[in-house]
């Protein structure tokens, strides 16, 4: 086996980790983000039914439960791994061929690994765990 | 892997370069379609962002804490609603093509597949939206 050929039929781990993210990201957004966006941007603000992150207490009382951390780390983190692929290929169709680049890739998957940590960083700062 | 001696490489200006024109995706209704899924993408991360951001406000304490609820807000939230439930509708059907499963020895249906996706979809927009009111009580 010629040195080519040996790194040709190593499997790709790389590409399985990229393609799980983006569809677990496809998943998550589609499954969970319409139903926040209803009602925490639209019915809350409007005052047709009380939601948590209307009041202080109630908002801060939630966010300190751990499973809410987690469930909320997966929420917003996760699909930026499915954007990012989105917005590159959308760029790519836009005709820009550099989108596809191996710096274009670290860009952006980089720009979703940094919004994963911020989202934990956030989540970790702002209320104490507690389990009440 | 590297030519064999005495074969030059053609002249790059000799190569015929095509690219597609840059507004191809607005000539035909499908290939617009196409394009509005891919974009879907931006808003909805916009619209986690400001929630990262309402969850930041929390930490400032009851004095300061004021949750988005401008109706630029609401009207942005409007938007993206849109291009969520295409995200949604679009991202679940693919369940149909990609997904294969065999019971009791027999292909199951893609469109039970899909029902079951959007089954799960429905179940979970329920059960969070639920929570999020119950909780705000």
């Amino acid at each position: 086996m010629t040195e080519a050929s040996r790194l040709a039929h190593r499997p790709a781990l790389a590409h399985l980790f990229w393609w799980f993210m983006f569809a677990q990201g496809g998943v998550i957004a589609a499954v969970l983000i319409p139903v926040h966006i209803l009602v925490q941007g639209i019915l809350g603000p409007l005052g047709w039914v009380n939601v948590v992150d209307r009041h202080y207490d109630t908002w801060i009382n939630l966010l300190g439960n751990p499973i809410v951390k987690l469930y909320l780390l997966v929420l917003i983190a996760v699909p930026f791994f499915h954007f990012a692929h989105r917005v590159r290929y959308l760029l790519v169709d836009l005709g820009v061929p550099a989108a596809r680049s191996t710096p274009a890739q670290v860009v952006f998957y980089g720009a979703a690994v940094l919004v994963t940590l911020i989202t934990i960083w956030v989540l970790l700062t702002t209320a104490p765990i507690s389990l009440g | 892997m590297s030519l064999p001696a005495g074969e030059a490489r053609p002249a790059l200006s000799n190569t015929y370069r095509w690219s597609m024109p840059a507004n191809w995706w607005i000539r035909k209704r499908h290939y617009f379609f196409y394009m509005l899924r891919e974009f879907t993408a931006l808003p909805l991360a916009v619209w986690l962002l400001w929630f990262l951001v309402e969850i930041k406000r929390a930490g400032d304490g009851p004095a300061a804490y004021a949750p988005h609820g401008s109706a630029l807000f609401v009207a942005f939230s409007v938007v993206c609603l849109a291009f969520a439930l295409y995200h949604s509708i679009t991202f679940l059907s693919l369940a149909g093509v990609i997904i294969h499963v065999k019971f009791l020895g027999r292909p199951v249906p893609s469109r039970l597949i899909v029902l079951s996706q959007f089954g799960l979809w429905a179940a979970a927009s329920i059960l969070i939206g639920f929570a999020l009111i119950w909780f705000g009580r």
